[in-house]
């Protein structure tokens, strides 16, 4: 049945630029394209949904059809609501945990030793590989012990005591896995004179989107909406994320994609570099130690999409002794649960075959980006360490070792 | 010049001609069809391909209703790949006659039309688009009808059974033989070649050209050619066909149409000098994107792809000159009584819905002039594509390897004849046109089996050209098909390409604003910033002239 | 945030006044919709091809001169004809160092051909569309292969020959045509009848097959001395492939633009990204500029779609938005308005004035003629009528010259942008 809430495909004139500019299409001939996915073949499925490509399910969602569209077609959102709006219901037990992040953390971190031991001995890969399509030689994070919020409700006070705050949505990767990016997100505003307030419902909803858990994200979506509204009201603060594709999904996703309504938090929502550069620009510039390191920075495809890289870059070169070369705006293919599938994990390690060999040319020390899937993409397919943009910075304060 | 002898003559292409040719063909009589444009090219081709459950008709012209509802249910078996069986509903708006949905009802019942009242609420989840402020609403059997595939069909079906077909062939003169018409000198438009054709009838299925035609052979005819205009939606805005529930007036019906929507018609009488260029005006586009977003809200959203109109065939019945006794029915018309020729009888008036019965009406005349031919069967034999249902789901898995949006699209187009054009060789299924899914094979079978001479006849045999782009890589692409598969010279192709932008240009104008604009002015750069093409000179076309 | 000169508009005029612009160290944030219109383009820069009766303008500088001062409201009366000859070589100069050498026949215009076999004047050319051996071999009357990918949708060489054969310039010249095969991509799932141009590119960019090419070309070529093919000779490194292709094949390698997307703009619209990024320019893509907050004459700020509640604000503007196609215009059922400030624009009330009643006019499209409104200085006015002082507006957004009948867009594009430059760069100083 039809339903008109994105009817974004009519403004395609069909110059089909975004299809030169799709990572996937030129990876693999599985995929026709956006073009042909989003809006051509649209209009087909509001005529009869019998339509349907199985191949727009190659889409890794990164849309950069979208920031090559004249036309302002809305071409990822086409696809991926498509993805649910058309095909039955996943039943794979893989996908469900793929998309469920937030329950998977918060099971794993009680045992986490046990969950990162057991998921890198080989029979337990063979296994998910036979048993759950999760191909074998990809790795997976490492869980933390406890949570971040855990760690956060000691240091509540201390923070809620400066006097401008600001509302840290830490997103399931910090939460679960990752706590020390969580402090270094701390650090660097506490040195800045804010005061950080976690503020963290649930999951933001990428891998319940991408796995078609459309309703769940949507109810995901609306708590955090409400909840990180009613934080940053009463704070008069504004409100932060430091991944990437977390502020993508609370900014544009939900607005676009889920169409729900956002403008609650919409203006006051900044992914964290725009908001450190910002408040550099006006003056508010820590001191910061030099790290002599040579790094290659890389910009995630949404982070790309909002806009958003050239704060990351005026930020990271503020660090004293930084080397940074930045990498050709590439994807890494990994598209969040998207290279955990094995159906596409060859397509996924062929689109960031190009910023692979691009990192290995420049050889850093370390590389930088601001995606924590792109960061396990690139350890897992390079020798290379990688970074968030906010722990150089954290490390440049507290003139910690990288 | 060539010379041809046969047992019937039907002259015009549309799909009264074409049912007509059909019709003589499944009785064995030998017969030759002469178009002098395309077939359905002409009013067949231009009306919003409503398959009319006579519901429209009910309450003013019972026996149009009658003869619409009958035809309505043999048509949905003989040709159910030219056809959609969406189903449509009569709304009322709140400005509308209140009485007229009581009448409605009734007089369907008269006409034997199912007329059900459904709750406000189970249309809108029928049709979510619809004017949520809708009084009432009813179902009817409407769907939808494809006129170029129906017309397409008949032709086909014919020529698998021996007739003969000319397309882009004029008839300049028909030749008299005394008291009787004898047959028609024709010259090809495109070769130039002329053509004599003889036989013992010609029928006359040339609408609203026949007026024309028939003071050739000295025969007063008189036609009232009334305008009707159409907008074009880029994308379907509605599933069924939505009919406003009032006495007819302009911008009543919004038609689904394939893959897009049309919205209808206007009515304006226009000169019979003037019926071949005519043009969609300011005003009738205006009142159809009012009375269309009255019923459809979402309408004044849409890019308006196209405008065009078509020319409804009112004639004079009994000789009267004189216009007040107007036929909306079918007049059928033996000129060897009515004025003393022979050979000679025209078939005209009606509508597309009746154009079998019309076929049948001038094939029995016919038959009983040339004492031969059985008994007419078209209302029992499927027309080629429509032998079986095929279902999509076991198609697809047929065809494995090729997307569903290309063998749904090609199946929707052909039916069951989509064996005759997809096969997995990958040539086969390059897409060509890629708003309408048309194939490089859906191609090569139209340039050898359906009569294709130009783009535009392409066009109408498989969509080509009819998406939001309007052809602006398609039709290079399809210009350089017909050179590889012989089916013409690099230079008639050249020619064809520019006949073709020409032709979308006509309807594209009338409603150049907003995302239709920026799609011309990309598809003008292309073909002129990009091609040169408005500089190629034809001059073996000239030297032809 | 606050930069020295935001351009909205990421496309020849916008990035050729960006260069400039930051190559004298001032800050400058390109912000682009999406991709420009030169991944529809030529490749070629034009300059003035036709005059008003459609005539081939020879040498377009001179014909310019006298141009300028009768139609003192086309773009490049505003320019000066001096400057848009500067503009002119400062861009061939700025692309040069990113590797993408133009080529001109000196003062005067030279002929490209066209998809349709048809010849198209311009001024710069890239060296596989233009250079002196190609004037040479050609003024030779040497034999011309026009070769195709077997299955390629795009091209089709048997209609553009016919159109070639016919025009004067290549009496005399012998021209074929000719077939060569996609080299075994070891993909299986690829269906190479729907190859577009840069997938073609691509293959060539891997270099890997770049022998099996070219030996299928000097064999399809059969004795031509050049293989005209359709524009594909790679993106990232196509001087090197197309040096190549002619040691290996012997042959001038001719490259002919197609359908879009176009090879040879995308290789102009890569060097000119790539050389303002070279000097700190920032480029902002995907984002759209939704309005802007003007105070007495001056523009302070802009905001954008994904800028949420923050401001761009700078000390001088430009607004490069192109036409329709970009956005830069919007029509409406019955009038024309500029969509981020609503500028006054020069139009026609009567929408059945805006367009020709021909597909083809001789005279061409009206609605290819309308824009905004400025001074001598580039300035647009609001709808009430104030001038804008540090807006500048450029390209093809702007009235009263016609693109495609003049054959003037690349020209118009680069000049203009270039005068916007100057403009701001004589304000500050």
């Amino acid at each position: 049945m039809i339903r008109l809430q994105n009817i974004s495909f009519d403004h395609c004139i069909k110059c089909t630029v975004c299809t030169v500019y799709c990572p996937v299409a030129r990876a693999t001939h599985h995929f026709p394209g956006p073009k042909q996915s989003g809006p051509d073949t649209e209009r087909l499925r509001i005529k009869s949904p019998e339509l349907l490509d199985e191949s727009l399910k190659y889409c890794t969602n990164c849309k950069r059809c979208e920031i090559a569209c004249p036309s302002n077609v809305k071409i990822a959102d086409i696809i991926q609501s498509s993805k649910w709006r058309y095909f039955k219901k996943s039943l794979r037990p893989r996908d469900f945990f793929l998309a469920h992040t937030d329950l998977m953390g918060s099971v794993a971190t009680r045992a986490s030793l046990l969950v990162n031991f057991f998921i890198k001995l080989p029979p337990v890969k063979l296994f998910l590989d036979l048993f759950f399509r999760i191909p074998s030689e990809r790795r997976f994070p490492k869980y933390a012990r406890g949570s971040f919020l855990a760690w956060y409700k000691k240091h509540r006070a201390e923070q809620e005591a400066f006097a401008e705050r600001a509302v840290y949505f830490p997103g399931c990767y910090v939460n679960y896995n990752n706590h020390e990016l969580g402090k270094d997100v701390v650090t660097v505003l506490n040195a800045m004179n804010i005061g950080v307030i976690v503020s963290y419902e649930k999951c933001c909803g990428v891998p319940l989107i991408a796995n078609g858990y459309i309703d769940r994200a949507r109810k995901n979506a609306l708590l955090n909406i409400n909840s990180l509204a009613a934080s940053a009201a009463e704070s008069g603060a504004r409100i932060i994320s430091a991944s990437s594709s977390c502020s993508f999904a609370l900014k544009h996703e939900y607005r676009n994609l889920l169409e729900l309504d956002n403008s609650a938090i919409f203006d006051s929502l900044d992914y964290i570099t725009r908001f450190i550069h910002e408040r550099f620009l006006k003056g508010n510039l820590p001191e910061l130690k030099p790290v002599r390191l040579r790094a290659a920075y890389h910009s995630p495809c949404h982070l790309e999409r909002m806009g958003g890289v050239m704060n990351t870059i005026e930020v990271l070169k503020k660090i004293p002794g930084l080397d940074l070369t930045i990498l050709h705006s590439e994807c890494c293919g990994i598209a969040g649960t998207y290279g955990f599938k094995k159906e596409y994990y060859r397509v996924s390690q062929k689109v960031g075959a190009e910023l692979f060999k691009r990192i290995e040319r420049a050889d850093p020390q370390i590389v930088i980006t601001d995606c924590e899937t792109c960061k396990w993409q690139i350890e897992m397919s390079t020798p290379y360490r990688v970074e968030h943009p906010v722990t150089v910075l954290a490390r440049s304060i507290d003139g910690g070792k990288l | 010049m060539r010379r041809i002898e046969t047992e019937a003559i039907v002259i015009g292409g549309g799909a009264t001609g074409a049912g007509t040719l059909r019709d003589l063909s499944l009785r064995g009589v030998r017969a030759v069809l002469i178009e002098k444009s395309d077939i359905a090219s002409g009013t067949t081709g231009r009306n919003h391909g409503l398959l009319h459950s006579g519901a429209r008709y009910a309450v003013n012209d019972l026996e149009s209703a009658r003869e619409c509802i009958s035809e309505n249910r043999i048509l949905k078996k003989i040709a159910r790949h030219c056809i959609e069986d969406t189903g449509g509903l009569f709304v009322t708006l709140p400005e509308d006659d209140p009485s007229y949905h009581g009448k409605l009802i009734e007089h369907c019942r008269y006409a034997g039309i199912r007329c059900e009242e459904i709750g406000v609420r189970e249309a809108l989840r029928m049709e979510p688009n619809l004017n949520p402020e809708i009084l009432s609403a009813l179902r009817v059997p409407d769907g939808t009808i494809d006129p170029f595939r129906l017309t397409s069909a008949n032709v086909l079906d014919a020529q698998e059974r021996g007739a003969s077909v000319f397309t882009h062939t004029e008839v300049e003169e028909i030749l008299r033989d005394g008291d009787r018409a004898a047959g028609v000198r024709c010259r090809d438009r495109l070769t130039g070649e002329k053509i004599e054709i003889y036989a013992g009838i010609i029928v006359n299925a040339s609408g609203v050209w026949g007026q024309r035609l028939s003071a050739s052979a000295g025969i007063e005819l008189r036609m009232f050619p009334s305008k009707g205009s159409m907008l074009i939606i880029d994308y379907r805005i509605n599933n069924k066909v939505v009919n406003r529930c009032r006495v007819p007036s302009d911008g009543d019906i919004i038609v689904p149409g394939d893959t897009v929507s049309l919205i209808g018609t206007t009515s304006k009488k226009v000169d019979y000098d003037r019926i071949d260029e005519i043009t969609v005006d300011d005003d009738e586009i205006a009142t159809l994107l009012e009375s269309g977003e009255k019923l459809i809200p979402s309408v004044s959203r849409a890019r308006v792809l196209r405008a065009y109109c078509g020319v409804r065939p009112l004639i004079a019945v009994s000789g009267e000159m004189d216009g007040r006794e107007i036929s909306r029915g079918i007049v059928l018309i033996d000129h060897e009584k009515r004025d003393a020729v022979g050979g000679l009888i025209t078939i005209a008036g009606g509508k597309l819905m009746t154009y079998r019965l019309m076929a049948e009406m001038a094939a029995d005349l016919a038959c009983a002039k040339l004492k031969a031919g059985k008994k007419c069967r078209t209302h029992r034999t499927p027309l080629p594509g429509s032998e079986r249902r095929v279902d999509q789901a076991r198609s697809v898995k047929f065809f494995t390897g090729i997307p569903n949006s290309v063998v749904g699209s090609t199946l929707y187009r052909h039916g069951h004849r989509i064996r005759n054009i997809l096969h997995r060789e990958k040539r086969n299924y390059g897409l060509i046109c890629e708003c309408e899914m048309v194939t490089e094979g859906e191609i090569e079978y139209a340039l050898k089996k359906l009569n294709v001479r130009d783009i535009v006849d392409l066009r109408r045999r498989t969509r080509i050209g009819m998406g939001p782009c309007q052809g602006q890589l398609c039709a290079y692409r399809a210009a350089g098909l017909f050179v590889k598969y012989d089916s013409a010279t690099s230079d008639e192709s050249n020619k064809m390409l520019v006949d073709f932008l020409e032709e979308r240009w006509k309807g594209i104008k009338p409603v150049l604003w907003g995302d239709a604009l920026r799609e011309v002015e990309f598809g003008y750069w292309i073909y002129q910033g990009l091609f040169g093409l408005g500089d190629v000179r034809f001059e073996e076309e000239a030297e032809k002239r | 945030m606050r930069y020295d000169c935001v351009i909205i508009g990421g496309g020849l005029s916008g990035l050729t006044c960006g260069i400039r612009l930051a190559e004298t160290g001032a800050s400058v944030a390109v912000i682009s919709t999406g991709m420009s219109a030169l991944h529809f383009s030529s490749g070629s820069i034009d300059l003035f091809g036709y005059n008003g009766e459609g005539r081939t303008v020879y040498r377009p500088f001179e014909f310019l001169d006298e141009f300028v001062g009768s139609n003192p409201r086309h773009p490049y009366a505003l320019c000066g004809a001096r400057q848009v000859r500067e503009a002119l070589f400062y861009f061939r100069g700025q692309l040069d160092l990113e590797g993408i050498e133009l080529y001109n026949n000196d003062e005067s215009n030279h002929f490209h051909v066209t998809t349709l076999g048809t010849l198209k004047p311009t001024f710069f050319s890239q060296r596989s569309v233009f250079n002196e051996k190609i004037r040479l071999a050609f003024e030779k009357k040497s034999m011309i292969a026009a070769l195709n990918f077997e299955g390629y949708r795009d091209f089709y060489p048997e209609l553009a020959v016919i159109n070639l054969r016919r025009n004067v310039l290549f009496r005399n010249i012998e021209i074929i045509t000719g077939k060569i095969v996609y080299p075994d991509y070891g993909d299986p799932q690829r269906n190479p009848f729907e190859y577009r141009s840069v997938d073609i590119a691509r293959i060539f960019d891997t270099e890997r097959y770049l022998e099996e090419l070219a030996v299928q070309i000097r064999n399809a070529a059969s004795g031509a001395a050049f293989a005209a093919m359709p524009a594909f000779l790679g993106i990232s490194n196509f001087k090197r492939h197309h040096k190549l292709l002619q040691e290996l094949t012997g042959l001038l390698i001719y490259e002919i633009p197609t359908l879009p997307p176009s090879i040879l703009g995308m290789r102009i619209d890569n060097a000119l990204k790539s050389r303002f990024a070279s000097l700190g320019g920032v480029y902002i893509a995907g984002d759209t500029v939704t309005g802007g907050s003007i105070s007495g004459e001056r523009l302070e700020s802009v905001v954008t779609e994904n800028g949420g509640g923050s401001a761009l604000s700078a000390g001088s503007f430009v607004l490069a938005t192109g036409s329709f196609f970009s956005g830069g215009l919007v029509s409406e059922f019955s009038r024309v308005r500029e969509p981020v400030l609503d500028l006054k624009v020069y139009s026609d009330a009567e929408r059945s004035r805006w367009y020709a009643p021909e597909f083809f006019p001789r005279r061409g499209h009206p609605f290819l003629e309308y824009g905004v409104e400025t001074d001598e200085r580039l300035n647009p006015k609001t709808g009430d009528g104030r001038r804008v002082k540090n807006l500048y507006c450029t390209g093809a957004l702007l009235p009263y010259y016609n693109p495609i009948k003049e054959g003037s867009g690349g020209g118009v594009a680069v000049s203009t942008g270039y005068r916007a430059a100057e403009l701001i760069l004589e304000g500050n100083s």
